[in-house]
């Protein structure tokens, strides 16, 4: 695995000689962030409310490691996003909190 | 002149130590002889007064009052208007400093330098901040450190203790914990994890909406009706959170402003831990978080130890007790360790290790030869925990023929997942025209002791390069000008 750096590019054509996938054209004005969704939740706020399983991508079937270990890895994303200064984003890391919190008790007991 | 002092400006609480001439630290009352003087402000509108401490906390009008200052301090946008001026959260901490200043010289000698505790997850530009308000008072910031670390360089400064250690620093308004390694003189922090509102205030809060909840149920009636009497209920909610680490059970009475009589609330302390279970628990994933960073097992800790008023919750106790098959230790006072440990860290400085709060990385597309996919991802270059002073490099290789310009997003944060991390500053590197895709480019962080962060680029083909120390230059942070205009207008007030 190698890494590119996918930085704005002045070029004057050519796209990557890579299989598969069209090249993605960096925007003219814009940066690289402006591919990242930044601050988009990881599920969107639309249509009737989620469970908290659903929130927190936890499947009836999958094993408890499974489950511990994306509980973890959403909880150090949230917790993060927690302290941000965006309200709206703040908010939806209080529920994902909240629902993980959730998942956590039922799965592996309360504190 | 006190040589070595130590500030904890605190959520809720704010101390100030020394260092005594036998190498003990010791805390200095305020003039009103309180060991701990609240972070609180109120702008009297009577006199050109600004009061801090116990009396701004009991009295003042709501509305011009300012409490918890410090959960804003990486706010840009945030500002407190009181008679059409408005005051930044550097100039309200400013005053906060000032008062312990001014009262505490009176006891160990003029003060000029000092260390002063921030959380550990606090952000470049709530340290800036934090410099700021010192400066404003008349402090010259000797260093800024971890309020964990400082709480562990007294605890094993005081007891002696060698060996793992995490600390489980719960106040008034954050958590952070923190593992470290104490070796005779030596202490070498290991990692250190924060989470931002989650402390006593928020349990306050939540008691808060139960005496509301219990007060509708029995008079139908709004508990409150204004913010005046909310701090009232607040301040009731929180002495019976207090008298719940004490007691199983306790009865309060209250009423609201309105004459819609008075509510008996019957709290029991099981009650009140089924009310904040849930933000307990989240400091059990964030214990889990710090050691699962340094690939720890709670067996592997030696010494767990309690800082912070809120771990006199005997929950809290339980709950480590539990997950580390030991007794939680407290040193002494939970609410002064911080700052008696900053006033031995303005000694000793140079004898702690300490490691990078965060990861540092940039943002590249990742191709993974074995599934030819292609995928945009935070790409880390200092990864989180490396001792410091560090420097890494990671070399990229450019995506298209003929790139002019190369540019370099340095993140911060851990996850590989580009949404998930901040980008923090961008670095521009002009390069010759006409050369194909796949040109290397080194891309080197370095991250030194006041937790400042460098990044260098070069093109290895034509040895151009471009280097940036990465500073927040957003709002918010003052200009000299500035900070020497608002210093003098500070060092003019009544503050009392």
């Amino acid at each position: 695995m190698f890494k590119i750096l996918k930085s704005l590019s002045k070029s004057l054509g050519g796209g990557k000689s890579a299989p598969a996938k069209p090249a993605a054209v960096p925007s003219k004005s814009g940066s690289l962030l402006d591919k990242v969704n930044k601050g988009a939740p990881v599920t969107a706020p639309v249509g009737p409310p989620k469970s908290a399983e659903e929130l927190c991508g936890i499947t009836a079937k999958m094993p408890k490691d499974e489950i511990r270990a994306q509980l973890k890895l959403l909880f150090r994303r949230y917790n993060r996003s927690a302290s941000s200064l965006d309200a709206k984003i703040r908010g939806e890391a209080e529920s994902m909190l909240n629902a993980i919190v959730q998942i956590r008790e039922k799965n592996f007991g309360e504190i | 002149m006190a040589e070595y002092v130590g500030i904890d400006l605190g959520t809720t609480l704010s101390g100030l130590a020394y260092l005594k001439p036998d190498g003990n630290p010791e805390i200095v009352p305020n003039s009103d002889g309180e060991r701990l003087t609240p972070s609180v402000v109120f702008f009297d509108s009577h006199e050109d007064v600004k009061l801090v401490g116990s009396a701004a906390r009991d009295g003042g009008e709501p509305d011009r009052t300012i409490f918890q200052i410090k959960r804003y301090m990486d706010d840009p946008e945030h500002l407190v208007e009181i008679d059409g001026k408005k005051w930044t959260p550097a100039e309200i901490s400013a005053l906060i400093l000032s008062k312990l200043k001014r009262d505490c010289s009176k006891i160990c000698g003029d003060i000029t330098e000092v260390v002063i505790t921030v959380p550990a997850n606090f952000n470049e530009l709530a340290r800036k901040s934090t410099i700021a308000a010192a400066e404003m008072a008349g402090m010259k910031v000797k260093r800024l450190v971890n309020e964990p670390t400082a709480a562990a360089v007294y605890y094993a400064h005081s007891q002696g203790v060698k060996g793992r250690i995490l600390v489980y620093d719960l106040g008034g308004g954050t958590l952070d914990t923190t593992i470290l390694e104490v070796e005779g003189d030596l202490i070498k922090i290991l990692t250190s994890e924060g989470a931002r509102h989650l402390g006593g205030s928020n349990f306050d809060d939540i008691l808060l909406e139960a005496y509301a909840e219990q007060y509708k149920k029995q008079t139908g009636a709004a508990l409150y009706s204004d913010e005046r009497h909310r701090r009232r209920v607040l301040h009731a909610t929180e002495d019976a959170k207090k008298m719940l680490s004490k007691l199983q059970r306790v009865n309060d009475t209250v009423a609201n402003d309105q004459n819609s009589g008075i509510a008996r609330i019957d709290l029991t302390r099981e009650g009140f831990e089924k009310l904040i279970r849930h933000m307990l628990t989240r400091t059990v994933f964030l214990v889990e978080q710090a050691l699962d960073s340094v690939k720890l097992k709670p067996s592997d800790i030696d010494h767990v130890v309690l800082v912070g008023g809120s771990t006199r919750l005997p929950k809290v106790k339980q709950m480590l007790e539990k997950m580390f098959g030991k007794t939680p230790k407290s040193c002494g006072n939970v609410d002064e360790c911080v700052a008696l440990g900053a006033a031995l860290f303005a000694k000793r400085s140079a004898k702690i290790q300490e490691v990078c709060n965060a990861s540092y990385g940039t943002l590249a597309m990742v191709y993974n030869a074995k599934t030819q996919e292609e995928k945009l991802m935070n790409s880390i270059v200092i990864p989180k925990n490396t001792a410091i002073p560090c420097s890494r490099t990671q070399v990229y290789q450019t995506s298209e023929d003929n790139e002019r310009v190369i540019e370099v997003d340095i993140t911060q944060g851990e996850d590989d997942d580009a949404k998930f991390v901040d980008v923090i500053g961008r670095l521009t590197l002009e390069v010759p025209p006409n050369r194909p895709k796949g040109c290397e480019i080194a891309v080197t962080f370095s991250y030194d002791e006041n937790q400042r962060v460098r990044a260098l680029v070069v093109d290895k083909q034509s040895g151009r390069s471009k280097e940036v120390a990465v500073s927040y230059k957003g709002a918010g942070v003052l200009t000299d000008e500035e900070l020497k205009r608002r210093t003098s207008h500070l060092r003019a007030m009544r503050i009392e």
